[in-house]
């Protein structure tokens, strides 16, 4: 052991591993975040993934981050800043330098400084070299050289198989500096690769030979301890927004006795949605991997008509794709949920980046009068409750519900407590029975009393034998109509069946004072950044309230009320203002918007600035 | 079906008033489809139809079934998904040839290749009704239409060819005016498990009513229909006096007698992949036109390999559970301990998150360049065979290292102390900067002062690789190399790597 290195109790800290996308970096986070959830810190992580799969190596297009927010205290955000980075090689510590703490520890692999890395990176001088880091702790360790030594004696693998476990020695030595233990992921190496032995004896050795390294060498002078957090009793895992999203939606579909049908087309970041349902099928998921994102959509529909629990998940730009089959699943009303990860557009836009700027492709992106409900989570396990809340909307108003997730919610972690299935309420769902000959007409769309919605009769059910499409209707029988009192009628219970949600839904809660000086009102996955803070600005003795949608149409029936107790009402969000648009527009009153348009998550600092540029 | 189902046409009749033009081609295939399917042994309530956009699209609401009249070209969509989510049911799609082969031409043709369980009646009537008579993907080149006054310019569709091309497992060809033929072809078209793609000729009265004449009239058709059947040879005419025999690869229309008989014809064969395709070529008035089942194959359908699946899954995992879902991941438990706070530990398995970076990369086909990448990394320096070194005492004379150099023709001098070891080196360079046009006196002028001190040398058992980053990181062309002892045993140059990789991957 190194006497003399010392031990600095925090409270939080936040890594960032950065690498080329073939270095492993996105693992070698999710071992770090694992092991810390397992030693009990609360956690919050953001991969930040390379928008080329195959960038050229050592590009800065191909650089590969993820970053890891842990702390012994509750946290909502995966960090502003790293104040730790592990940079693999010149083009990672270029594109994370700037996002650097001033002051942080960086750790870079030298061996990977080489002349034609640099060149890569677009470095004109050796940043180890120059004064590019000063203001910095850089901590150089020839990791390569280093690993390949301590794998030597592994006759069976080729220096470059040694060198991809390079990333398990920068894990170890990260697992030194933050007295993490190696278990978890040892254990993991061995499971992972049971039928590679010299794989798991190199990744073993690397990681054992990184966290000696640590040990023995006097290159660190410093070592941190996070303790764990105070997280309520309870079982917990890690669960990303997909995962919670695909687990939220199996959950439904067997609270309502129905098979899953997921119809889908491949599309950045929503399809690990679909590689979680897939392998479902003793859950009688039935995942449909259609031709496109037009097919996907009107499968669900079919799907729906033939009384499953039909869903889809896609982004912005199948979205605009599945408007057309979006208009007719209204006109149809018939429930069903579709689930968009934004990411950043117009148009192809930046795949692998977050941002929110299909909320009013959401409300408005068809022809014609057609109102959907729209839910967001607001957090990467939120993502689980917001699935079966989506469904239990979609049964109720029998009518399509449009899911708001993000890139970053999606890839994002946290850790979720594990909640006990027998909890959650059964969805009920009623099936108009079959009939005889003698028995009155079957009447489509004859409408439920309290919530409008209309039955929903599944082939398969005698004497319930019905047609319906996209054209005008007449109400209840649902034939074709071009009265123009059908249309008005028609087009009015629709919408307000929709609006009525509201009664059924939960009232907006309002952290903070019942009124003052400020309230900020967000929706979707910026709730950590804005949370963090408004709970800052208030520490800081701020007359600031937060409230955080979850419900964007219907909108909260208390919403209004709530809005006229502030003197000042801003909307951060990760668009153009369009939350701030449709509130001005729903309630007529002031309401500033803050957007952000950087496909990055807000930081704190940033909405504690705003807080205090407005407050002054 | 065991239950024992009496309906009749009338069954399917819905109460909607029937709009298509007077005379429309529908009105018969409407007819032959509810005399139809009182006859194919399914319950009514699990027959639906659906349909796109088009004339013949308002089908459905002319059937007293379920149905959905969606929207233009996406009723295969709708009908696959309604598959998968019911295979009990009999799912009818009605399209036509611009609902079914323009707009919606990628999803028949996927709906076809996956074999789901659906019946698709394509109305071909080659012409746009709705909108009022523009040229359709099967009109022929230089139909003059509203949208093509001189004629259009495209090569028409073959829908028979296209769901060949998609390996349907059942297809047929009917005309609207032969009821006992289409109703046939209808009740085939009804039993068969998997995809079904039937091509009906329809007359469009208002908008092209010459398009199937010779075809769609009793008193000639015979003569120009070739009515398939399987396993019997390819005879057509009023007379059965005309078969197909082939020539060749190709079709052609023969007389019998003269010596020509049966035997020599082609024989119908609804399995056989190349035969369809030949009958698809075959347009009428040139040939006969094909009709009756083209092809019929068994193959397993896209919603029995589904139901397959969910039952294996349920026989090894067992019927999916909540709990053990939400526990597929590593678990911590945190309990309580007293005020200072918790305890935490691992509670559950571990998951086995895929690395697809790492696995990609192991899998990945080693390519040139890290095949050369790998001769770097595995190949010693001692490959590269390296020459001796030329030393040089650290007191010469820097008139003495000049002359060295240009006796020996080198560009760089090993330069060592008493004891043989290595203390600097000297090069072109050296003498390029600090040396011409700065020292006046090269005889007093002594090495030390002018080489590079302590260079950095490496040992013949490096990989090649490390020689080739020094030279990177410093600009160096030349690199001594010692023994354990650090005296100098050899010198490398960057020439003499590219020279080595040359010979490797001549
Ligand atoms: S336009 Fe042609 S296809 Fe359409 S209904 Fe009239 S006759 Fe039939």
């Amino acid at each position: 052991m190194n006497e003399e290195t010392e031990f600095k109790e925090l409270d939080s800290i936040v890594v960032r591993f950065a690498g080329d996308s073939g270095d492993g970096m996105q693992l070698t986070g999710t071992q770090f975040t694992n092991t810390s959830a397992v030693f009990g810190n609360d956690i919050s992580t953001m991969p930040d993934f390379p928008a080329e799969i195959r960038a050229p190596a050592g590009t800065l297009a191909g650089v590969s981050g993820f970053q890891v927010n842990f702390s012994n205290k509750d946290i909502l955000t995966p960090g502003d800043s790293p104040q730790v980075l592990v940079a693999m090689n010149p083009a990672a510590l270029k594109a994370s330098l700037k996002d650097l703490e001033s002051g942080g520890t960086i750790i870079v692999n030298t061996d990977a400084f080489t002349q034609t890395n640099l060149r890569k990176a677009d470095y004109a001088m050796n940043p180890l070299e120059d004064e590019s880091l000063v203001g910095y702790h850089v901590i150089e360790v020839p990791l390569t050289t280093l690993n390949r030594e301590a794998l030597k004696e592994i006759e069976s693998l080729s220096t470059k198989d040694k060198d991809r476990s390079q990333n398990f020695f920068a894990l170890g030595i990260v697992f030194w500096m933050f007295e993490r233990p190696m278990e978890t992921t040892l254990e993991w190496v061995q499971k992972k690769f049971a039928k590679r032995p010299d794989l798991i004896e190199a990744n073993t050795k690397a990681l054992q030979a990184g966290y000696f390294f640590g040990d023995t060498t006097r290159t660190f002078q410093q070592r941190y301890r996070i303790r764990p957090a105070q997280l309520p009793p309870g079982t917990y895992r890690k669960v990303t927004g997909n995962e919670a999203m695909a687990m939220g939606l199996v959950t439904a579909a067997h609270k309502m006795g129905k098979p899953l049908f997921y119809g889908t087309y491949p599309i950045t970041p929503a399809s690990d949605i679909l590689h979680a349902l897939a392998p479902l099928r003793h859950f009688d998921v039935r995942t449909f991997q259609a031709e496109d994102e037009i097919a996907a959509m009107g499968s669900i529909i079919g799907a729906a008509f033939g009384g499953a629990f039909a869903v889809t998940g896609t982004s912005g730009p199948g979205v605009a794709l599945k408007s057309e089959g979006m208009g007719l699943a209204i006109a149809l009303e018939l429930p069903m949920v579709i689930v968009n990860v934004q990411r950043g557009g117009p148009s192809t836009g930046l795949p692998t980046k977050t941002e929110q700027s299909d909320l009013l492709q959401a409300m408005f992106g068809r022809n014609g009068e057609s109102p959907i409900v729209v839910l967001a989570p607001q957090s990467p396990a939120d993502c689980f409750n917001i699935a079966v809340e989506a469904a239990r909307c979609a049964m109720r108003a029998t009518t399509p519900v449009m899911i708001l997730s993000d890139g970053f919610l999606a890839n994002s972690s946290e850790p979720w407590p594990v909640p006990n299935p027998d909890d959650i309420e059964p969805i009920l769902i009623e099936h108009p029975a079959a009939r005889e000959a003698e028995d009155d007409p079957f009447m489509p769309y004859a409408r439920d009393e309290e919530t409008l919605a209309r039955p929903w009769a599944i082939p398969g059910t005698r004497g319930l034998e019905h047609r319906i499409g996209g054209l005008s209707k007449a109400p209840l029988t649902g034939n074709v109509s071009y009265v123009p009192e059908h249309h008005e009628q028609m087009t009015h219970d629709r919408a307000e069946k929709i609006a009525r949600l509201a009664e059924f839904l939960p009232e907006q809660e309002v952290f903070g004072p019942s009124s003052g000086d400020l309230l900020m009102i967000s929706w979707g996955g910026t709730f950590g950044a804005v949370r963090s803070g408004v709970i800052k600005a208030q520490r800081n003795g701020r007359s600031v309230a937060h409230a955080h949608l979850r419900y964007l149409n219907p909108l909260p029936r208390n919403l209004r009320d709530i809005i006229s107790n502030y003197k000042q009402v801003i909307v951060p969000e990760l668009n153009g203002g369009q939350l701030a648009f449709l509130l001005r527009g729903r309630f007529g009153l002031n309401i500033q918007s803050f957007p952000k348009m950087h496909a990055r998550p807000f930081k704190i600092s940033e909405i504690t600035s705003k807080i205090e540029e407005l407050l002054g | 079906m065991s239950i024992p189902i009496t309906l009749n046409r009338k069954d399917f009749v819905s109460d909607q008033t029937v709009r298509w033009c007077p005379g429309c081609g529908d009105y018969a295939i409407l007819a032959s489809v509810q005399k139809t399917l009182p006859d194919i042994g399914v319950p009514k309530e699990n027959i639906v139809f659906i349909s796109g956009i088009g004339c013949s699209s308002r089908f459905p609401y002319y059937m007293n079934t379920y149905g959905i009249h969606s929207i233009h070209g996406r009723a295969p969509t709708l009908a696959t998904g309604l598959a998968i989510a019911n295979p009990e049911l009999s799912v009818w799609v009605v399209t036509g040839d611009g609902d079914g082969l323009s707009i919606g031409g990628n999803h028949l043709i996927h709906a076809i290749r996956r074999n789901i369980n659906l019946n698709i009646l394509l109305f071909n009537n080659r012409i746009y009704g709705l909108t009022k008579g523009q040229y359709s993907p099967t009109s022929r080149t230089g139909t003059k239409t509203k949208s093509s006054p001189m004629g259009s310019l495209e090569q028409p569709l073959n829908p028979i060819a296209l769901a060949m091309a998609a390996e349907a497992t059942f297809i047929a060809r009917s005309i609207d005016a032969h009821t006992q033929h289409l109703n046939e072809t209808l009740m085939a078209a009804s039993q068969h498990k998997g995809i079904s793609f039937v091509e009906i000729y329809q007359n469009c009265v208002i908008f092209n009513p010459n398009e199937w004449i010779g075809l769609d009239d009793r008193r000639v058709r015979d003569e120009n229909i070739l009515y398939l059947e399987h396993g019997k040879p390819m005879i057509f005419g009023k007379d059965m006096d005309k078969g197909i025999r082939l020539n060749g690869f190709r079709p052609a229309v023969v007389q019998l007698g003269n010596g020509i008989t049966e035997d020599d014809l082609l024989v119908h064969d609804e399995t056989s992949t190349q035969l369809a395709f030949i009958l698809a070529s075959m347009e009428f008035p040139e040939f006969p036109a094909p009709m009756g089942v083209i092809r019929r194959v068994e193959k397993q359908t896209y919603t029995d390999g589904l139901m397959n699946q969910i039952e294996t899954a349920r026989q090894i995992k067992g019927n999916g559970n909540l709990r053990t879902l939400y526990e597929s991941a590593d678990l911590w438990t945190v309990t309580a301990k007293d005020q200072n706070g918790v305890a935490s530990k691992q509670t559950g398995q571990l998951s086995l998150e895929v690395d697809e970076e790492y696995v990609d990369e192991l899998d990945k086909e080693p390519e040139v360049t890290t095949a050369m990448q790998d001769r770097l990394i595995e190949d010693t320096i001692a490959a590269l065979s390296p020459k001796a070194p030329i030393t040089i005492d650290v007191s010469a004379s820097l008139a003495k290292a000049v002359r060295q150099m240009n006796t020996h023709r080198i560009g760089c001098l090993v330069v060592t102390d008493a004891h043989d070891k290595l203390v600097g080196i000297f090069t072109e360079k050296d003498v390029l900067h600090r040396v011409v046009g700065l020292v006046e006196d090269l005889e007093t002028a002594v090495i030390a002062d002018y080489m590079t001190p302590d260079p950095i040398a490496l040992k013949a058992n490096l990989p090649i690789a490390q020689a080739l980053h020094e030279m990177h990181m410093h600009g160096f062309r030349h690199i001594p190399l010692v023994d354990d002892e650090h005296r100098p045993e050899g010198i490398i140059s960057f020439r003499d790597v590219v020279h080595h990789l040359k010979e490797r991957f001549a």
